[in-house]
């Protein structure tokens, strides 16, 4: 009886998590696109313009970003300006949940079929490196371990430590940006 | 709670062994099906594999209304709009795949056409845009490794744009998959044992990567056992059509393995080699397997070192202490190699192709690198590992 009255919150604490998982990997690519070398290697073989999705089905939480060139890229919230180019979709609030709570390795998640791409699958695994590259740096290793399918072991302590500040930072200075506006 | 989780999907039918053929009419009619249609290639019916289909369906009273023997290696979208026009212009009402991938592919996309309409295929390209299902559609193989008749994919170029265009539904698998030995029977040697070499390789790659589930795993497992014990006993006698049938139903396992867990590197590698150096795919897969598993050795020991089991009986496997069966489960695959080798020159480095050149190895690693496969190889890949890879391949 109690867990039947305790569901919805339960649901509504899970999408509210999904929600603020996206608001903070938009803008925490934004960020870097803006501080990562290599992620902006990866980032530029995308074509100017190309939109990326992540999303939860049928019309949950989304993240979109923008390459808007040079391998850089652009937080546009859920809001898209035209026809997505990739998007990667999770079929249920559920399944978002668990990848975004580092229950589940996004590779993982693939290979168990929680989530579709609705694009080119070559270009989703390009934005797929540069997440895993992102959780590596902004997550303590221990978490990260959990997120990606291998941590990468050329990523040592001090420079996890600089790129990660300089991840959060922007990721900071743009939400209260944003919260201002 | 465990976190496991997987899909397992296989709706088509299977018609496999002695007088398979002879099924197709009773098949066909059973879906209201009057008037098929073949679809198939030059080599195929040079070869005289259409006879005996086309006499099983007569000897029932079921006329084949159109024949379509032009489909080429690389299907394409033009080729899959002449054909749609075909079938509507002469009433008909099902399609039979005979052949390798491409003439099974362009089947799945002719259907496509012809049962949601429209003259562009380019329209339906992408995962899950099909909501029907298609009209009755059979396929009989002719190769026995590609594994196409129990996979829900295709892939037909589109000349004009110059990409290949993905088809992904549940609705392109066929009806019915009809496995007759007599269908690989005439298949030469070198492409016998490269066709062989791409199921297990669908198989291995099945059992040993990130989509693996009990399911699919034992499909894989027999696929392995199945082309371990025939395949040098049909490159040595190629009229055995048991071990013929064995091969055939071993590519058709492994592909119900592998579209229900997907593949890893080799085919991921494989992809960019054929794309690249346009080298036959099952070639690709028999080149780079021994390789790419030692690369994910530390990854996938304990499945690979079960699959000893499969590749060499049980007496070697309880030989083995289980430390080493990964390595020797290595060593067997290198080991079908050689003897291959040694029957029709299969190539077992890049060198051996006289096809590569050392300097397409790096085109090769970066195109590897952003293949869908990779996605569910046990272990990250980088530039250099798929290098190193290439390296180890290339002599």
């Amino acid at each position: 009886m109690l867990s039947k009255r305790m569901q919805p919150l339960t649901s509504q604490a899970r999408r509210s998590y999904v929600e603020l998982m996206f608001q903070v990997m938009g803008r925490a690519l934004q960020a870097i696109s803006e501080v990562d070398e290599v992620a902006r290697d990866e980032i530029k073989r995308l074509p100017d313009g190309f939109l990326f999705e992540m999303q939860v089905m049928p019309a949950g939480p989304k993240l979109i970003v923008e390459h808007t060139g040079d391998g850089r890229l652009r937080f546009l919230g859920d809001e898209a300006p035209r026809p997505i180019d990739l998007s990667i979709q999770f079929k249920h609030i559920a399944h978002a949940f668990l990848v975004l709570s580092f229950q589940e390795k996004t590779s993982v998640a693939f290979a168990n079929d929680r989530m579709l791409v609705d694009g080119d699958v070559s270009l989703a695994i390009r934005m797929t490196r540069v997440l895993n590259r992102l959780e590596a740096f902004i997550l303590p290793k221990l978490v990260a371990e959990r997120a990606v399918k291998e941590y990468p072991d050329h990523i040592n302590f001090p420079n996890k430590l600089i790129s990660a500040a300089r991840i959060y930072l922007r990721v900071a200075t743009n939400l209260v940006e944003t919260a201002r506006a | 709670m465990t976190n496991k989780y997987y899909e397992f999907f296989c709706p088509v039918k299977v018609i496999a062994g002695k007088a398979a053929l002879e099924h197709i009419p009773f098949e066909l009619t059973s879906l209201a099906a009057k008037r098929p249609m073949i679809i198939t290639d030059k080599g195929v019916r040079a070869a005289g594999l259409l006879d005996p289909v086309i006499a099983a369906c007569e000897e029932s009273g079921l006329d084949i209304v159109s024949i379509y023997d032009d489909v080429p290696p690389d299907s394409s979208t033009t080729v899959v709009a002449t054909i749609a026009k075909v079938y509507r212009k002469e009433k008909c009402d099902s399609i039979i795949a005979v052949g390798g991938g491409s003439a099974i592919d362009t089947g799945k996309a002719v259907n496509i056409l012809v049962s949601e309409g429209g003259d562009d295929i380019a329209e339906y390209s992408g995962a899950g845009i099909l909501k029907h299902p298609l009209k009755p559609f059979f396929v009989v193989p002719t190769t026995a490794g590609t594994g196409s008749e129990v996979t829900s994919v295709a892939v037909i170029t589109d000349e004009k744009r110059g990409v290949k265009l993905p088809y992904s539904s549940p609705f392109l698998l066929p009806n019915a998959a009809i496995i007759d030995p007599r269908m690989t029977l005439t298949l030469p040697p070198h492409i016998t044992a490269a066709t062989a070499m791409d199921a297990l390789t669908h198989a291995t790659e099945a059992f040993t990567c990130m989509g693996k589930n009990p399911l699919s795993d034992a499909y894989a497992t027999a696929a392995v056992k199945k082309v371990s014990q025939s395949l040098l006993k049909v490159m040595d006698t190629p009229k055995d059509e048991e071990g013929r049938l064995d091969l055939a139903q071993a590519s058709t396992m492994a592909g119900i393995a592998f579209s229900n867990s997907m593949v890893g590197l080799v085919h991921a590698l494989g992809h960019a080699t054929g794309a690249i150096v346009h080298l036959p795919h099952g070639l690709c897969m028999s080149l780079y397997l021994p390789y790419v598993l030692e690369f994910n050795l530390e990854s996938i020991r304990e499945p690979l070192g079960e699959l000893l089991l499969h590749l060499e009986g049980p007496e070697v496997y309880s030989a083995t202490p289980a430390a080493r069966r990964a390595e020797a489960s290595i060593s067997s695959i290198r080991k079908l190699r050689d003897e291959l080798y040694k029957r029709c020159k299969l190539p077992r480095t890049l060198k051996e192709t006289e096809k590569v050149t050392e300097d397409q190895l790096e085109a090769i690693a970066t195109m590897a690198l952003d293949d869908g496969s990779i996605m569910f190889n046990p272990k990250e890949v980088s530039l250099d590992d798929a290098m190193t890879i290439l390296r180890r391949a290339w002599a």
